[in-house]
Parts: C-alpha cells; sequence; structure tokens
C-alpha cells in the first residue's frame, strides 16, 4: 500500500464573536476574552426563567470579505462561510484558477435556523403562498458549502456534513480523504453555525444551556463540578487542505499536519444526549490511535469539546482519562468556554492551538469534578505543543477526533 | 487505476408511496402507474400544488420489528424499516458490530418539528412539547439506524440537497475501500414537510400533475417522502461468509456546478463531470454502461441539463442508452432520493429488467435520448448503469453500479 | 425581506405605482445601497440590467402580490412583463383594476 501523503493546513479564516478573522479570534483564546451577548427574548419563544444569553459572531463585519451586492440573498451561515474560506485562501497563497477541483466539506449542526424560522412564519402566519423563494434557497444545510464554492469557483466534491459536535472534525477527515484518494488535490474544510432566538429558546427547553450563578451571569464551566450547561456560541471556521508536498512547492508556509483521523459512534447514547458508560468510545479511540501508531505518550496536548454540559463533558473526561491511564494527562484546552457550543470556534481553536497559539484561562472552571478528574488549562504559559489531540463527542452518540502536528517552516 | 478492495451490496431496503419494503418499490415501479397522488394525510392546503409521493400507514409487519416505533420520527421510521428489511436479506444481524453508516438526507424531524413550531405560534393546537424537536437534527435517522443495530464504527450523515442519498453511498464506498470497515450500512431518508414542498411551490418548480420527467410538456417536480438503505461490504468479507451479492458498487464520483444556487449549469458540465469521475473511478470506460438511472426530477432545467450532460459523457452512444427515472413513480425524495434511486437501480440489476416511467406524453424533442417509457426492457445480469443525482446549490453525485454474475462467488 | 405599503390608500396612477415597485425591488431584493433614483422607468431589470436573476423574478412575484393584494398567475409571470419597471407597473395596475372589478 503506498504511503499516505502528508496533508498540511496552509490557510485558516475565522467568523467569531471577536470579530473577522483569525487574529482576534486568537487574541480572544489567548485572553480568555468571553464576549456574551443578550439573546433577544421578545418574539416570546423562551420559556420563562429561561437562560438569556449566547457567543453570536452576527455583528462581525464581513466587509472586507465578502461585498454586499454578492451577500444580499445569503443567511448569516453562507456570509461567514464565504468571509472565512476567502480569508482562508489568501492566507494560503492559492489563486483562483488553482481551486478549480478543490473538494469543499462543511460541518453544521443547526443550518440555517434563522431563515428556516422565517420561512416557517411564512407559511404558518401568512399561507404558503407567502413563502420566500429566496429564502428557500439559503434553508438548505448545503447552502454555505454551495455558496463557497461558487464564490471559489470550487468544482471539486461538495459535502456538507450534520453530526453535531462531532461534525467538524468528520469534515476535517473528509477533506483528508479527499485528497489522499487523489480525486482532488485541495480541500476547503470548514464549519459553521447560526444561534437565532429560536434555536436558543429550544436549547434552553432542552436545558442544555447554562444557568445563571448567584450574580446572575451565566457562565459555561468546562469539566467544573458545577457546571450546568454549555453557551450557545456560532460562527464560521474555514481552513484549506493540501498535500505537503504541494504546498512547499509553491513556496507556501504550512501552518499544521494532519496526521491522522478517526470516528465511531456510540449506540448506548440517547438521541439527543450522551452515554453513561464510557467502554466503548475509550476502546474505540484507543484502537483507532494503535492503527495509526500514535502513542498517548506522544500527545502533549489536548483540545477537548469540553463545553459545560454535565453528561458531555463527563463521557469526555472518562475517554481521555482512560486513553492515558494511569499518566497525567497533558494540559487540556476547552476552547468552547470562550467560543460558545457550535459554530465554527472548536475547528479554528483546534488549528490554532497545534500552532502554539497562547490560550488563557478556562472559563468558569473553579472547582475540579472528583468524578472527571479533569482540571483543564488554567493560562499559564506552555510550551509549544508537539501532538495535539482534538475530539468531538456529539449528543446522540456520533464520536470524531484527530492528531495534529505543527509543522517546522 | 485498480483499488484493493472490491465493494459489493448483499441487501437492500425501501420505503416509499409503492409501500413499506424494496418488493413494494420493485412492483410500483414495474406497473408504470404513478403513486404520486393526493395525499390522505399531509396537508396540501393552500400550496400550489396538491399531488405528492406520500408513504401509506406502515403495516404491523413493520411496526412489530421497531419497540422504539413510538419515539422515532417519520423519517427516522423510514430509515429503520429500509434498513432492516436490507439488513435481514444480507443476512449480517449478528455481525455489525464494527459497523459504519454514511447517510443522507435535507431535512431530518422537520416534519415534527414543525408540529412544535406551529403549536408555538399557536397555529395549531397543544403543549409545545419539547420531544418533538428530539428528532429535529438531519444526522437523526441515521443515528436511529445505527442505534438500532447498536454500530460502533464511522457514523455520519452529509446533508447536501437532493446529492446526499447519492453521497452518501460515495462515502461509504471510500470507507470500505480503506478497510477501516468491512460493512457499511448506507442510504437516506427524508419526510414530506411544509418547508420543503412549501419552498418547492415558491419556487414554482413543482408541477400540478405527478411529474413527467423529460417529457415535452413537463412542468416540474414531485415531492415524495422515503428512505433507501444498502448493506455494502467488501467482497473478501462476503466471499468469507458465503454471501451472494446483488451487485456491485464499482465506483463513485463527485462534483459541484459552483454556478448558481438552484439553476443547474445549464450546459451540464458539472454532472457530466461527476458521471466522468464515477466512470473512471469504477475502472472502465463509457462504453461500458448499459443504461442510466437518470436524476429526471421533471423540472425544464435539470432534464434538459442532464441530457447535455449525457450527451457529453456518452457521445453518440447517449442517443441510444436507455434512461430511466423512478422520480416519476414515487417522486423526489430530496435528501434520500439518491439512496433510493441506487436501490431502484440494484432492483433493476437483479430483476434483468431496466423500470419504465408512467408512458405520459412525447418525449422533449431537443432531446435525443432512449427514455424507457410505459414498458420495461430486459437487461443482461452483469449490466452496468449509471444512478445519478444533481442538487440544489450545485452538488452533483454518480455512482457505477453492477449486476452480479449468477452462478459465480465472484 | 417584506415590504409593506405606507399606510394609508396605496397611491393609483402610474408614477406612484412605479416609485413604490423600485423601492420594493430594492427591499425586497436586498440592493444595498441602491437608491430609487438610480433605477429608471425602462432599465432592464434582469440579465445585463440591474442583473437580477430568476430567483429574484419569484421573489418579486411574492413580494408584488403582498404589496398590491393581487394574484401573479405563469401566464402574467412572463419576461416580457417584468422586463422593466415600466412594463411591471403596467401589469400591476391592470391586475388590480381587474380584482376590482
Amino acid at each position: 500500500m503506498t504511503p499516505r501523503p502528508s496533508v498540511v493546513v496552509t490557510g485558516i479564516g475565522v467568523v467569531s464573536a471577536a470579530g473577522c478573522g483569525a487574529a482576534p479570534f486568537a487574541e480572544a483564546l489567548a485572553s480568555s476574552d468571553l464576549v456574551r451577548s443578550s439573546v433577544d427574548r421578545s418574539a416570546g419563544y423562551h420559556r420563562e426563567n429561561s437562560s438569556r444569553t449566547a457567543v453570536l459572531s452576527g455583528g462581525a463585519d464581513l466587509s472586507e470579505w465578502i461585498s454586499p451586492s454578492k451577500a444580499r440573498r445569503m443567511g448569516q451561515p453562507s456570509k461567514q462561510a464565504v468571509a472565512a474560506a476567502n480569508m482562508a485562501v489568501a492566507q494560503s497563497g492559492l489563486e483562483s484558477n488553482d481551486l478549480d477541483r478543490a473538494a469543499v466539506v462543511v460541518a453544521t449542526s443547526y443550518g440555517a435556523a434563522d431563515v428556516t424560522e422565517n420561512i416557517l412564519r411564512q407559511a404558518m402566519l401568512e399561507g404558503p403562498d407567502a413563502v420566500s423563494p429566496a429564502l428557500f434557497t439559503e434553508s438548505v444545510a448545503n447552502a454555505p458549502a454551495a455558496q463557497v464554492a461558487i464564490a471559489l469557483k470550487a468544482r471539486g466534491p461538495n459535502l456538507t456534513i450534520v453530526q453535531r459536535q462531532a461534525g467538524p472534525l468528520i469534515a476535517l477527515a473528509q477533506g483528508v480523504s479527499a485528497i489522499v484518494s487523489g480525486k482532488s488535490s485541495i480541500a476547503l474544510v470548514g464549519a459553521v453555525d447560526e444561534v437565532n432566538p429560536l434555536l436558543h429558546s429550544i436549547l434552553d427547553r432542552f436545558r442544555a444551556l447554562a444557568r445563571p450563578d448567584d450574580d446572575g451571569i451565566e457562565t459555561a464551566r468546562p469539566f467544573d463540578h458545577r457546571r450546568s450547561g454549555f453557551l450557545a456560541g456560532d460562527g464560521a471556521a474555514v481552513i484549506v487542505l493540501e498535500t505537503e508536498d504541494a504546498a512547499r512547492g509553491r513556496g507556501a508556509r504550512p501552518l499544521v499536519r494532519v496526521r491522522m483521523t478517526g470516528r465511531a459512534f456510540d449506540p448506548f447514547a440517547p438521541r439527543t444526549g450522551w452515554s453513561h458508560d464510557h467502554d466503548l468510545l475509550s476502546e474505540s479511540l484507543r484502537k483507532s490511535l494503535f492503527t495509526n501508531g500514535v502513542d498517548t505518550i506522544d500527545i502533549d496536548r489536548l483540545v477537548t469539546g469540553g463545553c459545560g454540559i454535565g453528561p458531555g463533558d463527563r463521557i469526555e473526561a472518562l475517554v481521555l482519562r482512560s486513553l492515558f491511564g494511569d499518566a497525567p494527562l497533558p494540559p487540556v484546552l476547552a476552547p468552547k468556554g470562550v467560543t460558545g457550543e457550535s459554530g465554527g470556534g472548536f475547528l479554528g481553536a483546534a488549528v490554532l492551538a497545534t500552532t502554539g497559539s497562547p490560550f488563557g484561562p478556562t472559563p468558569g472552571f473553579t472547582h475540579e469534578d472528583p468524578e472527571l478528574g479533569v482540571i483543564p488549562h488554567d493560562g499559564h504559559s506552555l510550551p509549544d505543543p508537539t501532538a495535539v489531540l482534538a475530539t468531538g463527542f456529539a449528543a446522540g452518540g456520533a464520536a470524531a477526533w484527530a492528531v495534529l502536528e505543527p509543522v517546522e517552516p | 487505476m485498480t483499488h484493493d478492495s472490491r465493494v459489493v451490496i448483499t441487501g437492500i431496503g425501501s420505503v416509499s408511496a409503492c409501500g413499506w419494503t424494496a418488493s413494494d418499490l420493485h412492483r410500483g415501479l414495474l406497473s408504470g402507474v404513478s403513486a404520486i397522488t393526493h395525499p390522505k394525510n399531509f396537508d396540501t392546503s393552500g400550496q400550489k400544488t396538491s399531488v405528492v409521493g406520500e408513504v401509506p400507514p406502515a403495516p404491523e409487519t413493520v411496526t412489530q420489528k421497531i419497540p422504539e416505533w413510538a419515539s422515532l420520527s417519520k423519517s427516522d421510521r423510514f430509515a429503520v424499516a429500509a434498513a432492516i428489511e436490507a439488513v435481514e436479506q444480507s443476512r449480517l444481524s449478528t455481525d455489525l458490530w464494527a459497523a459504519g453508516l454514511f447517510f443522507g438526507g435535507s431535512t431530518g424531524g422537520m416534519f415534527e418539528c414543525e408540529e412544535f413550531f406551529g403549536r408555538l405560534l399557536k397555529t395549531r393546537s397543544g403543549h409545545p412539547g419539547i420531544r418533538l424537536q428530539a428528532s429535529q437534527q438531519i444526522n437523526s435517522p441515521g443515528d436511529a439506524v445505527a442505534r438500532h443495530f447498536k454500530l460502533t464504527g464511522p457514523v455520519q450523515t452529509v446533508s447536501s440537497a437532493c446529492a446526499s442519498g447519492t453521497l452518501a453511498l460515495g462515502m461509504a464506498l471510500d470507507e470500505l475501500r480503506s478497510g477501516q470497515c468491512d460493512v457499511v450500512l448506507a442510504g437516506g431518508s427524508d419526510s414530506l414537510c411544509l418547508l420543503t414542498f412549501s419552498g418547492f411551490n415558491s419556487l414554482r418548480s413543482v408541477d400540478s400533475r405527478p411529474c413527467r420527467p423529460f417529457r415535452a410538456d413537463r412542468q416540474g417536480l414531485s415531492v415524495g417522502e422515503g428512505a433507501g438503505v444498502m448493506v455494502l461490504e467488501t467482497l473478501e468479507h462476503a466471499r468469507g461468509r458465503g454471501a451472494v451479492p446483488l451487485a456491485e458498487l464499482l465506483g463513485a464520483g463527485a462534483s459541484c456546478d459552483a454556478n448558481h444556487m438552484t439553476a443547474p449549469h445549464p450546459d451540464g458540465m458539472g454532472a457530466a463531470a461527476a458521471i466522468q469521475s464515477a466512470i473512471i473511478d469504477a475502472c472502465i470506460s463509457a462504453d461500458q454502461v448499459d443504461f442510466i438511472n437518470a436524476h429526471g426530477t421533471g423540472t425544464l432545467q435539470n432534464d434538459i441539463s442532464e441530457c447535455r450532460a449525457l450527451h457529453e459523457v456518452f457521445g453518440l452512444r447517449a442517443a441510444s442508452l436507455p434512461v430511466t427515472s423512478n422520480k416519476a413513480t414515487i417522486g423526489h425524495l430530496l435528501g434520500s432520493a439518491g439512496a433510493i434511486e441506487a436501490v431502484s437501480t440494484v432492483l433493476c440489476l437483479i430483476h434483468g429488467v431496466i423500470h419504465p416511467m408512467p408512458d405520459e406524453g412525447d418525449v422533449d424533442g431537443q432531446m435525443e435520448l432512449d427514455i424507457v417509457l410505459g414498458a420495461s426492457r430486459p437487461i443482461a445480469p452483469e449490466s452496468v448503469a449509471i444512478s445519478s443525482s444533481f442538487a440544489f446549490g450545485g452538488a452533483n453525485a454518480a455512482l457505477v453500479i453492477a449486476g452480479w454474475k449468477r452462478g459465480t462467488v465472484g | 425581506m417584506e415590504y409593506t405599503l405606507p399606510s394609508g390608500e396605496a397611491r393609483m396612477g402610474e408614477s406612484g405605482t412605479k416609485e413604490e415597485i423600485k423601492r420594493i425591488i430594492i427591499e425586497a431584493l436586498n440592493l444595498e445601497g441602491m437608491t430609487a433614483e438610480a433605477i429608471g422607468d425602462d432599465d432592464l431589470l434582469f440579465d445585463e440590467g440591474l442583473g437580477l436573476d430568476s430567483v429574484d423574478a419569484l421573489e418579486l412575484v411574492v413580494s408584488l402580490e403582498k404589496a398590491y393584494g393581487v394574484k401573479i398567475g405563469s401566464d402574467d409571470a412572463t419576461r416580457e412583463s417584468f422586463r422593466s419597471v415600466e412594463t411591471l407597473a403596467t401589469l400591476v395596475d391592470r391586475l388590480r383594476d381587474s380584482s376590482q372589478t
């Protein structure tokens, strides 16, 4: 079997609550600058005493990366995905005609929440004849991936993955697969989500959202003993993947190498939650690393999906503890404490963490949960990592992981 | 180019307007009568059109096999039922532990989500119970199948509109070739809902009559619902347990028009690229293709664009390659269309007949294609078919599926 | 993407309708930065003109139907009647007149 080519990241674009660009996003992670917004509850969707805040990216100014005329029919996820893709391609140095066979793989948990709500409001309150055709074209989950392809004239395979918290790393695996199979020489891999009031109210009804503390502030507390839910978050991230040979051949600077990816499923998870027993997922992860020649001794950084949700943080913690056995865990990063749950934050943070981008103290963490035994990063300065394990455990049972390495210039 | 592993299909299942089994689908497809009609349950009031491919109520033979029935959404139920049929046919029931799942869909439990939202808006009566939202996610039907069969391999759902099902099968093919899994379940599921029915009507792309793909007087698509599921495994794994394949999945290809959100590229270049990519991936030549199970939605734009794509790929042969579409019988199943189309293709191959479309109206004179209307066409068991899907947003996908030679184990 | 007429009776007469239609086009189709003054009565709306496409056409149908309370059937939703603001105004006035008889 021919050895698999080295696949690297050569560009990254992010739209987040910190604004437009990977730089402000990296700064927010470094200073643990959590940007909370009040969610508009005037539509009356929320239950009484609901959670009220989220980490929202809707205010980011995209005008440098997508013109209003191009964006005029796009929903927020599409606009942000196109802006992030343009940023990533600009950083990679690729020209537009290099992208003709590029694959586009985008993960989303919720699709175009706002557009979908508006269509249903039109249909239900005014009748089906009132439905806006332009809105419908943006309501499909693959609208962001399609708009990225149109913007970049990327005519390779176009995929949209919907698998909740495991989606971004599954999209990464598919992007790598497109390149390794030879079907595409370049893959644009991204993740995008939009949190609107209706979606926020639904997450609240599922009791998934962080509850206010005594001081009235809702704080997501990854892995903490008092964790009560996550902060919903949205935004987009897109990375450019190509073979290392091709990147170096044209003088581009690879940022990160994707050493391996893996996926598994826990069929005992309830459809909107996580299992109590971690054995299955632990075994799947262990086998996957072993098959790919990765030893836990090699891993010196963890980028987790830890976000403050009770059973979700729990199973991730137990799986990681089981993987490392008696050895202490390497530094545990939980970027969703800053970025919120969903959107491009996790994918962006995983890549940035691998380049050695600094992370501040994990917001909200004050008390270790003895059952979990995980103490996430407290913000002290860390040496650059040599191998990062990023993990995503989805509600409903899907799981995905990746091992990323920095690349010497 | 050759691949390390050959991939075969050892079980198929489907749920559609024709009924809750693949046999029902086959019978319906061969009948030459469309199952697209005024729905008994789905509400089309106030809509521009009112015929759909609605799935009939589930028989007890189906529901009794699904203990979790009451907690599943409609699209979950279609998926699990079709998967059970496929797995039973494959006789793999106890050997699925390490299997993966690749599924396609466009709206998941949106029908139930609409019930929740309608109650929230007070346009429908009843309490907006959050359980109605529990299966809303597009990945819900695929997850429901994975849960039912206790799969622990990779599980993922792709949602690229009308190409989803075909793309899911292509991902399944790659997974099996990579050696990560020996067995994979692949398919798709979607149910009728207000969102997509209103949406397609707002685009005026729905025919008020049951759709008539490739016909001169075609006026648009018909929306349908249902699921298609296949059991795919490496040939080695099938041989090892003495299973005789139904068909072989030779190749898959995908591309994107990168042109417009709703209109296919008029030249059909993106569609042609997907088909050509599948042919190359299958390590065959275009000359070896015997028939086409087309995307054939019945919209003015898709059908002419698809016709040009076929001419681009097959040249002069295009005029005499038999072309059929199951959408004329069951409607456009959106995210699961590609999956049920692949199932229909396997049905053609194992029964040795290309199913016809109901014979309504003349073929569009601009199209030099051999459209199969009215009567089915016999084909040799080892025939090679293309199954293709071209989506909203420009994603294109195609599969090459070949019949299995009878009397051989491969 | 919704457009509602100013309160009170909609102004009758061709020139009033044309100005309203220009505002509907701008709002319903999200043409940020465009003004009604910049759209000539006879300017081509589709392709080389304002650059609108088939989805914009459908969107415009829905918006005009809502704004004027008329139904624009497929016989009326033609390239010719949607060619310019002038032709749209003629169509809208005709439909409003016939819906009142």
